[in-house]
């Protein structure tokens, strides 16, 4: 194995095996961890209270108790969730925070206490009007109330300093993400879709200092070498993620590249910064108020149809692939907008609708193999 | 001489054409993936053009068993060649709708005949051949009476669950309050036609709309369809396949760029 296969290897491991990896980065740090679900929590925060901030986004339990919280219609993410919880998965971590950002993640909210009380919560709620000055008031209060509970859980004081310590760090990783997505398209065969997402999501399993140490190094020695030729076919992904290894593996077979995405579990982590100016806590409420283009932080102006115009331009991309999470109230409101906008931009899309556990995948094999005959 | 083969879940069809595009040899046989359905229809197309395999230049399957079926050269997509077999039938299409054992796709075509757009439904079975075969079976006729069976139907019956599963329940249970076996299998053509005419509408049906797929030879669904979009909707000739067609004119096209 040369050193890019041994990191690229390491990564994978890391994604493939998420509770084996965080407790092994608990062990190499330290560090108590704090789970984190989806949108957006305050993992700088997590940090700087000396604590490692882990991404709960389901995996491939089968449901069985969570059936008693969340009906067949919540999204699979969230079931998969809530089952993992209350089979004792997440018994390891100190707390979880979670973001009340649509209905599912409400009612879970509510039901935790009762349904996985071993695992203390930290619940957070997000303002609608998040551009306006009240807005970013409120969600530093949220910050604020957040922090004191980490303070007791880490058994320390948060001081500004730490804050902004972690918050460079964060900043740093999100920019080594950025060059890192930017190269996909110059190595497409050893980033293949599947190869990329399982490096992207290795990091809610590490320390974000070890992890963007990683990839740092890993871009070192791509550039070493030659690039790859393009022969398949460029899209961009948009959805809130895009799993599972057979979704996967259908778009490695017909040669299609993402060299961009648009996944709430991948670049709408990383594309937006902080802001130079204020207080840490101001920091990190104007980057929740400057980010746009997710179905998750309401959007007045509509931009993310805009948005995924521009990514597909810029990235010389064929179409856009569109992985609709099953039961996903925000982004299936998000869709026929922007659906209509890449209608009239003449750019090819692929709909697909996935869940994180599926039984078949032959009639998404059918459709991914379809659009790339058809981009041909 | 070029060969098409569609394995589809409920039958498996072949093809051969020479190159001239003429068809020399077709047959379809009513059992599909897993099972001796390709074989035989392979071997019945090969009969009818009176050949034999060695003769074939080149092969193209297709369909949902083409990822098992490993004696074929190449294996495109049910969905690209439904539409080129149509757009070669009827070059003015430029909406394929086919409905198949269980699945159903509308296709948009450009005026070159090129896909350019495409939805599928669901997992489910609703709005599908295998919703009506299950009709069929409660209504105790055959697949292919349900449409003439329909054609007496006097008043209109609503079937209103899309799942087959429970739609069966609903049609026992109207039956059994008295329900005429002619209205029941009219609203089982209207209820597959909703469901299509709703997927079209994704895309939107741009005319010469033409229909492939097992259940374009049922009159009674295609007359439901046409209600339901408002659309004229053509027949192909030998619906069933067209997708074989399709596969056989991409094995032409494969071969003829090869040499
Ligand atoms: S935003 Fe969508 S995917 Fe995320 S938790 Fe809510 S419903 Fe599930």
């Amino acid at each position: 194995m040369n050193r890019i296969e041994k990191i690229i290897s390491a990564l994978e491991e890391t994604a493939n095996h998420p509770a084996k990896a965080v407790k092994a980065s608990m062990k190499e740090t330290g560090k108590k961890a704090v789970g984190c679900f989806p949108y957006y929590t305050p993992d700088e925060i997590i940090y700087a209270a000396g604590l490692l901030p882990v991404g709960l986004w389901g995996g491939q339990t089968d449901i069985k108790l969570a059936d008693k919280y969340l009906q067949s219609f919540c999204c699979s993410i969230m079931r998969i969730n809530v089952e993992q919880g209350m089979k004792g998965m997440y018994d390891f971590l100190s707390a979880v925070i979670i973001p009340a950002y649509c209905d599912t993640l409400k009612c879970i909210c509510d039901n935790w206490h009762v349904a996985v009380p071993q695992t203390y919560l930290i619940p957070m709620v997000y303002p609608q009007h998040r551009k306006i000055a009240a807005g970013v008031a409120y969600l530093i209060d949220e910050y604020k109330r957040v922090q004191k509970e980490l303070e007791t859980i880490a058994g320390k004081k948060i001081t500004e300093k730490d804050l902004e310590d972690s918050i460079a760090l964060y900043e740093d990783y999100r920019e080594t993400m950025r060059h890192f997505t930017a190269i996909v398209s110059r190595y497409s065969k050893t980033l293949n879709a599947k190869t990329r997402h399982l490096i992207i999501k290795a990091a809610y399993f590490m320390d974000k200092r070890l992890y963007a140490i990683k990839i740092k190094e890993l871009m070192e020695e791509l550039k070493r070498l030659p690039e790859e030729k393009l022969d398949g076919i460029k899209v961009v992904v948009t959805g809130i993620l895009a799993e599972t290894d057979a979704l996967l593996d259908a778009f490695v077979q017909n040669k299609i590249v993402f060299v961009a995405d648009d996944l709430a579990h991948e670049s709408r982590q990383f594309r937006t910064s902080v802001r130079s100016e204020g207080t840490a806590l101001e920091r990190l409420a104007y980057r929740i108020a400057d980010h746009d283009g997710c179905s998750l932080l309401y959007d007045e102006e509509k931009k993310h149809g805009q948005l995924l115009i521009d990514l597909v331009r810029e990235n010389h991309a064929d179409g856009v692939v569109v992985c609709m999470m099953k039961f996903c109230n925000p982004e299936e409101f998000d869709y026929p907008i922007y659906k209509k906008e890449l209608e009239v931009a003449g750019i090819p899309m692929l709909y697909l609708e996935i869940e994180q556990k599926m039984d078949s995948a032959e009639q998404i094999r059918t459709r991914i193999q379809s659009f790339a005959e058809m981009i041909k | 001489m070029f060969l098409g083969i569609d394995i589809g879940s409920s039958s498996s069809k072949a093809v051969i054409i020479n190159a001239q595009l003429k068809i020399l040899g077709k047959a379809v046989f009513n059992t599909g993936a897993g099972t001796q359905g390709p074989e035989k229809a392979v071997g019945a197309a090969f009969r009818e053009a009176g050949i034999s395999g060695e003769k074939i230049k080149f092969s193209v399957v297709t369909g949902y068993g083409r990822m098992t079926y490993d004696k074929a050269d190449k294996q495109i997509t049910e969905i690209t060649c439904h539409a080129r077999g149509a757009a070669h039938m009827i070059p003015s299409a430029r909406t394929v709708i086919d409905i198949g054992g269980q699945d159903a796709k509308v296709i948009r075509l450009d005026k070159d005949g090129k896909v350019e757009n495409f939805v599928m439904n669901e997992k489910c079975a609703a709005g599908t051949g295998r919703f009506l075969e299950v009709m069929a079976r409660i209504l105790d006729c055959s697949i292919g009476n349900l449409s003439s069976l329909s054609e007496n139907a006097s008043e209109e019956i609503i079937i209103s669950n899309t799942c087959t599963v429970f739609a069966e329940s609903e049609v026992i249970s109207q039956l059994s309050s008295g329900a005429k076996r002619e209205n029941v299998a009219q609203g089982a053509h209207k209820a597959v036609a909703k469901r299509v005419a709703g997927l079209g509408s994704r895309i939107g049906l741009a005319p010469d709309v033409v229909m492939t797929g097992g259940v374009a030879l049922n009159k009674g669904v295609v007359a439901a369809l046409e209600k339901e979009t408002g659309q004229k909707i053509t027949v192909v000739e030998n619906p069933q396949i067209i997708g074989a067609i399709g596969a056989a004119l991409y094995a032409w096209e494969t071969a003829s760029k090869l040499s």
